[in-house]
């Protein structure tokens, strides 16, 4: 008698707790009713100046003010949004990367900014618009959700090459390689004069898209996968030679070891974000300005160059529209040539507007180290990665393959191969788990 | 039981209802029904958020997929390398802590210091040592005259290494895969020592000096007398370390800095991690977790089976 | 049930043979451990002494523990880069209730397991261990939508309340008073002694190195969460000590030293507790002298 009780018991507050729990799909009540909260991911420094701008943001603004919070790095503020998209319980806006946010359009927890982005009041003019660098509004239009936009940049970066300039003197090297085939070259006599490694390197999925944009390639046609192409063969190829002739040193994922090679001479060249060279120079010390270089990465066709823009987005979420203006109003505020050249002095951001390039900030930068200049002129031909539902799972692929390649246990065919196969079939598992009824109609909201 | 009337009996009933109440309820609440909720999750499809009913269509995909029957092989890889050894290891040091005399507290911290050491700062200190190019075990095999190794990148077999190619690349675990384990041993044994220590100082003195009165050596006495009188604490730490190492998720996380590139170093419940939160597959994510839990529970009863011969009672 | 062996003879011949024989095993005893315990302790010297370091000094690969020069303010630093005093209140103030509430709920509830009799006693036990089984990550949203909708998002009662139980330490607890002869429990009974009674007055004294170390345990699992105090919170005014950890990391490298600064300070209470409740352990052991 009593199992019979303790079982209906049982299921009694089973149910209760689950009506608890319950709520309409679609709506989200605000994380702080009384101001517009946003999840970023800085250090120490940077969030010492993101709040002082926050609070001159909030000075002058009569919308709701911002309340800027410290989410931990992004897996941790993804796992926060994701949690608050279940509970119905958001901020006003979250940084966030493409492959991030179409996760949250696909859960009707992301808005599209195409409508206040034509706000009359708080929007932006088609002057403006034309101002930012087409790249870095493009990546945020989602072409599996109607070709909106559901995310917005604050400030971006674009891969580059950092080079040692002592090493490659020792080489007797005098200017960083332009193409492919003079970076192999220049590689070999490196190695051959000082016995080094010649370039460090993580295996990234991005840095791997920017190989294959700049030998002329694309990784996605907007259908289909394109691992298997001559461009992305040969960016693969490459790096097998580079490992069977000793000239790629690997560093493992998610370290910054390849930085710390470069800066200790163990390494004549690394690929990495152009945000990573206040980092690169403060670690160097003094000699940093005379030891480093940055160029454009290698190019198959110097004259039409390309590479990789990347860097976080915010996202704003579906929370009462006061909230949303706010979060709006913070963002274009802080795109505006003004703030965004203060924000890319400070932290090696580049801003997305051209008309904050010849801002006086900006110029001095420029002017007390010419590298600087370097990643402000990749921005013109820099081309974001695509923001397919199941990209995050392709990232995950594409690592993989490279610390293959890069570790030479597959061969470049092999590894290219797999990667397409396993990539397609990535991308539609995603697809089909997306493709259910009643999507559209809570996209819509 | 003679002395028991009725009356005793039913309040020694009301009693153990009191006594239990706080903590079953608690774990009702924050434990149980939160895994009624998952495994309600996994009944559906879709990404991030409930899609269609798909009934056990996400359990036939995890059992007929080769990338989760790959994270079971590499759980119980993980599984096996951990707790016999850290089990071995704890006791023989808690054992050596207990004989000695002064300084057993200062040394005794020294072992527990892995335990509450930030993983965070653990983690830097052994990819340090692993690194492949600036890490002290590279320095260690030059010095012996065997070629560098990439350790926490290798994702092939330790008896493919150590054979020379002899045995199948994908055979037993990968050399990355060790590297994670002994990161793991080291952590786990602390915890094991301050347990096993706790139990030994409460054994009774006389048990252990009568026997030493025998003649028993050092050896004998730990392995004929010492071990199976704390036996229910052995039992502990088994069913314990095992849940543990089933559910370890920041040693791997940090020690591959999050990135879920190879499957060789990837347990079930990275892999449900990384379907559930990386891939948002929240139905499938969470399939494999109740998968995990009930090979948790099936192995536990097994251990039980095994090592309780707790008293018998009523 | 341990074997009687009068003979005196035997004890003198032991003492004997043992005076010089005991000291080489001492001393081999001695190596061995303190050396383990070195290699143990490394990672955490290698922290201290990275910790002091220039930050050129500090991302220099290698495994040496003695820093090439002294960098004290790098402690002043990390203490300005996070409210580490306000971090300080909110975890203790969440890791001591933990660890009060779990120990108080594992004994209970091992006690209960162990000494009493009524029916379902093998179900809960079965309950209580099976709740260590499951997977956090696997009941991590839906705790998160329970939590937010019994309110208690961004309050120290989301991070407290939900961990006053667990598995672990009702188990441990279980098998602690299994060590306890249930003879003393039959003869406190026929004595008069009510259960309760016993159990605060016998058994808990009996237990209670176990105790301090289910204790122990308790507040360095909560001491030590990151994630879950960082998903329920939604400001520093109710974060804890673990977060302060999360902003040394940039997109473009660590800063080294800082970390492993901010990782000595937020590690050094757990340290001292340890020491602590060490002591007492011992002490209690001293004075009660366990006998079998």
């Amino acid at each position: 008698m009593s199992i019979r009780l303790s079982v209906i018991l049982i299921a009694v507050s089973v149910l209760s707790l689950e009506t608890a729990c319950r709520r309409d799909r679609g709506s989200f009540l605000p994380v702080d009713p009384n101001a517009a909260v946003f999840w970023d991911r800085q250090d120490t420094q940077s969030a010492a100046l993101m709040r002082g701008m926050v609070e001159e943001f909030n000075a002058q603004s009569r919308l709701l003010p911002i309340r800027w919070e410290h989410g931990g790095g992004y897996a941790e503020i993804f796992r926060k949004v994701s949690a608050g998209i279940q509970a119905g319980l958001l901020p006003a806006m979250a940084v966030s990367y493409e492959s991030m946010t179409s996760e949250y359009i696909a859960a009707g927890a992301a808005v599209p900014l195409d409508r206040w982005i034509h706000d009359p009041q708080v929007g932006l003019t088609e002057k403006d618009l034309s101002d930012f660098f087409p790249a870095t509004l493009e990546c945020n239009r989602y072409a599996l959700h109607g070709n909106r936009m559901y995310s917005f940049p604050l400030a971006k970066s674009v891969l580059v090459m950092y080079c040692n300039r002592e090493v490659m003197r020792c080489a007797g090297i005098q200017k960083a390689p332009e193409t492919w085939t003079d970076f192999l070259e220049a590689c070999r006599t490196i190695h051959q004069a000082t016995g080094k490694a010649a370039l460090a390197a993580v295996p990234d999925c991005s840095t791997f898209s920017g190989m294959v944009f700049s030998m002329g390639g694309e990784v996605y046609d907007g259908s289909r996968l394109q691992y298997d192409g001559p461009e992305s063969l040969a960016s693969f190829s490459l790096l097998e030679e580079m490992v069977r002739e000793g000239l790629l040193s690997l560093a493992p994922p998610g370290t910054f070891d390849d930085n710390i090679a470069l800066v200790r001479g163990d390494a004549a060249f690394v690929m990495r974000s152009s945000s990573s060279r206040t980092y690169l120079l403060k670690m160097a010390g003094e000699k940093g300005a005379t030891l480093l270089d940055i160029v454009p990465i290698p190019q198959k066709n110097p004259r039409r160059p390309a590479t990789v823009l990347f860097g976080p987005n915010v996202t704003i979420f579906p929370v009462p529209e006061p909230q949303q203006k706010a979060a709006w109003g913070f963002v274009r505020w802080f795109t505006q040539p003004e703030q965004a050249a203060r924000w890319a002095v400070a932290t090696g951001y580049l801003p997305v507007r051209r008309s904050a390039l010849t801002h006086p900030l900006i110029r001095q930068n420029w002017d007390t180290w010419p590298p600087n200049r370097v990643p402000y002129d990749c921005l013109e031909f820099a081309r974001s990665e695509p923001n397919v539902d199941g990209w995050q799972q392709v990232r995950v692929l594409v690592e993989r393959a490279l610390t293959e390649v890069m570790s030479g246990t597959r061969t470049a065919r092999e590894v290219a191969e797999w990667l397409q196969r396993e990539g397609t079939r990535a991308l539609k598992r995603a697809t089909q788990a997306e493709g259910r009824p009643g999507r559209d109609d809570r996209n819509s909201t | 039981m003679s002395f028991r009337t009725v009356s005793e009996k039913y309040r020694e009933r009301a009693l153990a209802g009191v006594l239990l109440s706080p903590a079953l309820l608690l774990l009702f609440i924050f434990t149980y029904f939160p895994m009624f909720i998952a495994f309600r999750m996994s009944l559906y499809g879709g990404r991030r958020g409930p899609g269609p009913w798909v009934g056990l269509d996400n359990y036939r995909e995890a059992l007929t997929s080769p990338d989760f029957w790959m994270a079971l092989r590499v759980t119980a890889y993980y599984v096996l390398g951990i707790v016999p050894a850290s089990l071995a290891l704890g006791f023989a040091i808690a054992y050596g802590l207990h004989r000695v005399g002064p300084g057993r507290a200062l040394l005794r911290t020294c072992f527990f210091i892995p335990y509450i050491t930030s993983t965070v700062a653990a983690a830097m200190v052994w990819r340090a040592l692993f690194n492949p190019r600036y890490g002290v075990a590279n320095q260690l095999l030059s010095w012996i005259g065997l070629p560098p190794q990439r350790w926490l990148l290798e994702s092939r077999g330790v008896l493919f290494l150590l054979t020379g190619g002899w045995i199948p690349a994908d055979w037993g675990p990968s050399l990355a895969l060790c590297c994670i384990i002994l990161f793991d041993i080291w952590h786990l044994s602390g915890f094991m020592v301050v347990v096993f220590l706790a139990a030994l100082q409460a054994m009774p003195r006389e048990l252990e000096e009568a026997a030493r009165l025998d003649g028993a050596g050092s050896v004998t006495l730990a392995i004929r007398i010492v071990l199976p009188a704390v036996r229910p604490t052995l039992l502990f730490l088994a069913v314990a370390g095992m849940c543990k190492t089933l559910q370890s998720f920041n040693s791997i996380y940090t020690l591959t800095q999050g990135s879920t590139v190879l499957p060789e170093t990837q347990t079930l419940i990275y892999y449900a991690y990384a379907q559930f939160y990386e891939f948002g597959y929240w139905g499938y994510g969470s399939a494999v977790a109740v998968i995990l839990t009930v090979l948790i529970i099936v192995l536990t009863a097994l251990q039980f089976r095994m090592l309780d011969r707790g008293r018998s009672m009523s | 049930m341990n074997r009687k062996i009068p003979v005196a003879l035997s004890r003198m011949a032991w003492l004997r043979r043992g005076r010089t024989r005991r000291g080489g095993r001492q001393f081999w005893l001695y190596l061995g451990l303190s050396s383990g315990a070195l290699l143990f302790c490394w990672p955490f010297l290698w922290m201290i002494s990275t910790s002091l370091e220039s930050f050129e000094d500090a991302v220099t690969p290698g495994l040496g523990v003695w820093p090439a020069s002294w960098h004290w303010e790098n402690y002043l630093e990390t203490w300005r880069s996070s409210p580490f005093p306000r971090y300080f209140l909110n975890t203790f103030i969440v890791a001591g209730t933990v660890s009060a509430a779990v120990a108080l709920s594992a004994t209970l509830a091992g006690y209960a397991l162990v000494f009493l009799h009524f029916p379902g006693k093998k179900l809960a036990f079965m309950l209580a261990v099976g709740a260590m089984m499951v997977p956090f990550e696997a009941i991590f949203i839906p705790n998160f939508v329970l939590v937010t909708r019994l309110g208690w998002y961004n309050s120290l009662a989301a991070l407290i309340i939900s961990w006053c139980a667990n598995g672990f330490s009702i188990f441990l607890m279980r098998q602690a008073f299994l060590a306890v002869p249930f003879e003393y429990y039959e003869a406190a009974r026929l004595d008069g002694c009510g259960s309760l009674r016993f159990l605060f007055r016998v058994a808990l004294p009996l237990v209670r190195p176990t105790l301090s170390v289910t204790a122990v345990f308790a507040f360095l699992g909560s001491y030590n969460a990151l994630l879950w105090p960082l998903i329920v919170t939604a400001d520093g005014s109710r974060r804890v000590v673990q977060v302060g950890l999360t902003v040394f990391t940039t997109e473009s490298g660590v800063q080294l030293h800082l970390l492993m600064c901010a990782a000595t300070i937020v590690m050094l209470p757990s340290v001292l507790l340890f020491l602590l409740a060490q002591r007492a352990v011992s002490d209690t052991m001293m004075a009660t002298g366990v006998k079998g």
